[in-house]
């Protein structure tokens, strides 16, 4: 076993899962979508892409791509989020919701995508 | 460039994970603590306040508790929280730092620089592998000419000295071995502007490695190399480099012509010197008896070439354990004088120092000076750096193993046809040699002579290159300039004359003066350095040309050239007619 490949499948891992809880429920339903969820699902999603950087194989490029993709979609979420409580200064209404919400389900598919590499790597190492 | 960022992030991966958790555990905090707005009312503060307080606070910027003063809860974590992001903001910087200070990522980055800039080199260039004493002179020599150079060599050491040196032309180096593939690509060896590869390093298993590497990189490209062994030179040579210089056979096969041919050996060391030296009258070897003092590679060179001629040799070296001496060597120190005397040092003609330490050498010759005046004395210096030593002894003979080899390629490098002229005019005679001697200073006269060549092309020479399209232009014409009309146009010929040229597959040895020129000829040429530039002149400017070859002046705007040029038909009609008449 190797302690590398367990934090490195645990973050990628755990990028999918909270992208995919904030991202689940109705689209324009505020209670739905809990602030903390997106936070901490843009945090792991940043250490995984720092786990990806410096991998010079053609695999941990692709990881490395679909990471960034995962992050700029989730960073934009935020910024709307952001945007609209903070300098419009309103609480977060049906179409601004919905935005934040089909972007994080853009990083959703990329961080997907991210699992789906990793399955194929894991099922082509031969033992 | 791709090496350097993956080395960068590879090294900073874990202050960067660091970072990004201590923001959110800080971020994730301030979220949470409950705070107090200026009506006392509870206010929480959200992501957006956390990650811009965190952000200013983390990096040191402080402007202080944003947008309410804080409670008492949330100073005590800004108080956690301001340690612990300035301690791994400072962790982040250093390990950057620590980085760009790295040997690996310094090399990187130095490798990195040096294949950028042969990528966009477009001059032409010579790869030199090995930086020795021989490398530092040709690279002089080639900078003073104004010729790029890239130069390769293991040793850091060297690479140092490289760069404190002073260059007219700053060579690009790298410190790499040269005898690896991918080094030899990334200095530029299938460039489009490079010229050729001299290898020089001091060990002929590297020569040989770089010059099997260069001939299946590049089989094209012209390879000059440096083997100190026959059996090296004959490997090298096996597989299609055109030059190998041997310093040791080299030296040897001159000296022997200075022996038996004194005006051949005159032609070879001026060729093949440094640019500025001025011809030098051969020196007089007497025949007799000649005393060799080490019997190494230089002496046996020495000895396989001398013994042919009619000299008797006495050979003199100290390791008692040689078998392979000839017969009536004497063995022995030759620094002191018995074993001098024993070798019949009174009655030689002259005495050659051939050990490989300097200081013996300087010793034997000093000893030998002291127990016969007269003798002839020949030195070999071994290390660059006695120069003056052996300068100030004032011996006859210099070998310097580096000058003869840098030299030679550098004479090699500015005019490559003088190889094949070399080597047809060592097959000369006596008489024919100093045939071409006697001529060669009947044109350069007392002036410092110069080689060049240039081929008939529209690039090398496109006044000369039009003008034989429409008409035949002769050797003599160009050259001699015996033609002249009138002494109004140039009061003297060109102090400069063809020694070799070449066309196509075919040599010919100093053409004859009413062969006609085409395209595609290439000329070695020797004059004085006047010469140089007016020939470049004639043969790049068709209105000069033309002047030298009709005596006519020909005008240079084109409406005083379709005036005139009535003027000239009718002349030249004219002329015809009263030629027709007087026949």
């Amino acid at each position: 076993m190797n302690s590398e490949k367990v934090v490195f499948a645990f973050f990628i891992v755990l990028a999918l899962t909270l992208n995919f809880g904030f991202f689940l429920g109705g689209m324009d339903s505020a209670e739905h979508h809990n602030i903390y969820e997106l936070f901490a699902a843009i945090v792991v999603s940043l250490i995984s892409t720092v786990l990806k950087v410096g991998d010079r194989t053609h695999l941990g490029a692709v990881f490395l791509a679909t990471s960034l993709v995962a992050d700029l979609q989730l960073i934009a979420a935020a910024i709307v989020w952001g945007i609209v409580a903070n300098v419009h200064g309103e609480a977060l209404t049906g179409d601004s919701l919905a935005t934040v919400v089909s972007l994080s389900g853009g990083a959703l598919l990329a961080n997907l995508i991210s699992v789906i590499l990793l399955i194929a790597e894991t099922v082509s190492v031969r033992r | 460039m791709p090496n350097l960022i993956y080395i960068l992030f590879r090294r900073l991966r874990s202050p960067m994970i660091l970072l990004i958790m201590v923001y959110a555990v800080s971020i994730t905090g301030f979220v949470l603590i409950p705070g107090v707005d200026d009506n006392g009312q509870h206010w929480d503060m959200s992501f957006f306040h956390a990650f811009y307080f965190v952000s200013f606070m983390g990096t040191t910027i402080g402007f202080g508790e944003i947008p309410y003063a804080f409670t008492d809860a949330q100073r005590f974590w800004a108080l956690i929280t301001m340690y612990a992001t300035v301690i791994s903001w400072l962790y982040g910087i250093g390990v950057l730092l620590s980085v760009f200070q790295d040997s690996v990522f310094l090399n990187q980055m130095k490798t990195n620089s040096f294949s950028r800039r042969i990528k966009n080199t477009r001059e032409p260039f010579y790869i030199i592998c090995g930086y020795g004493d021989t490398g530092a002179q040709l690279a002089r020599s080639l900078s003073k000419e104004g010729i790029l150079s890239v130069i390769i060599d293991p040793d850091a050491e060297r690479m140092n000295d490289l760069e404190g040196d002073d260059f007219l032309v700053p060579p690009l180096s790298l410190c790499a071995d040269g005898s690896q593939s991918e080094i030899l690509e990334m200095a530029g060896i299938t460039h489009r502007w490079c010229q050729g590869i001299v290898t020089i390093a001091n060990d002929d298993t590297v020569n040989l490695t770089v010059a099997v590497v260069a001939q299946l990189l590049n089989p094209k490209l012209r390879l000059i190399a440096r083997a100190e062994t026959p059996e090296a030179e004959a490997n090298i040579l096996s597989f299609g480099a055109n030059e190998v210089i041997n310093p040791f056979e080299t030296f040897a096969s001159r000296l022997s012509l200075a022996l038996q041919s004194p005006s051949l050996y005159c032609l070879y060391d001026w060729t093949t010197c440094a640019s500025g030296a001025k011809m030098k009258e051969p020196p007089v070897l007497a025949s007799g008896k000649w005393i060799i003092c080490g019997f190494g590679r230089f002496g046996g060179a020495l000895y396989e070439h001398l013994d042919d001629s009619d000299v008797k040799l006495s050979i003199i070296e100290s390791d008692r354990k040689r078998r392979d001496l000839p017969s009536g060597s004497i063995i022995g120190r030759p620094t002191e004088a018995p074993t001098l005397k024993k070798a019949g040092i009174e009655e030689a003609a002259g005495i050659i120092a051939g050990t490989d330490n300097d200081a013996n050498n300087l010793s034997i010759l000093l000893t030998a000076s002291e127990l016969n005046t007269d003798i002839f004395r020949i030195a070999r210096q071994n290390e660059d750096k006695n120069s003056h030593l052996f300068q100030a002894a004032e011996f006859e003979i210099l070998m310097q193993r580096g000058s003869i080899v840098a030299n030679t390629i550098f004479a090699l490098i500015r005019t490559p046809m003088l190889g094949d002229f070399l080597r047809i005019v060592s097959r000369f005679k006596k008489d024919k040699a100093g045939e071409v001697i006697s001529r060669i200073i009947g044109v350069v006269e007392d002036d410092i002579p110069k080689l060049w060549e240039f081929k008939v092309t529209l690039e090398d020479a496109p006044a000369l290159y039009k003008t034989i399209q429409t008409r035949q232009v002769t050797v003599r014409e160009i050259f001699q300039g015996e033609t002249l009309h009138g002494s109004d146009h140039r009061e003297k010929p060109l102090s400069a004359m063809p020694l070799f040229m070449k066309r196509d597959e075919s040599n010919v040895l100093l053409p004859e003066d009413d062969r006609i020129i085409r395209v595609g000829d290439r000329f070695l040429m020797c004059g004085t350095q006047a010469a140089h530039r007016q020939m470049c002149n004639i043969l790049s400017n068709i209105n000069l040309l033309e002047n030298i070859l009709s005596g006519e002046e020909i005008p240079t705007g084109i409406i005083w050239r379709w005036m005139t040029g009535k003027t000239l038909l009718a002349k030249t009609t004219s002329e015809t007619k009263v030629t027709e008449d007087s026949v």
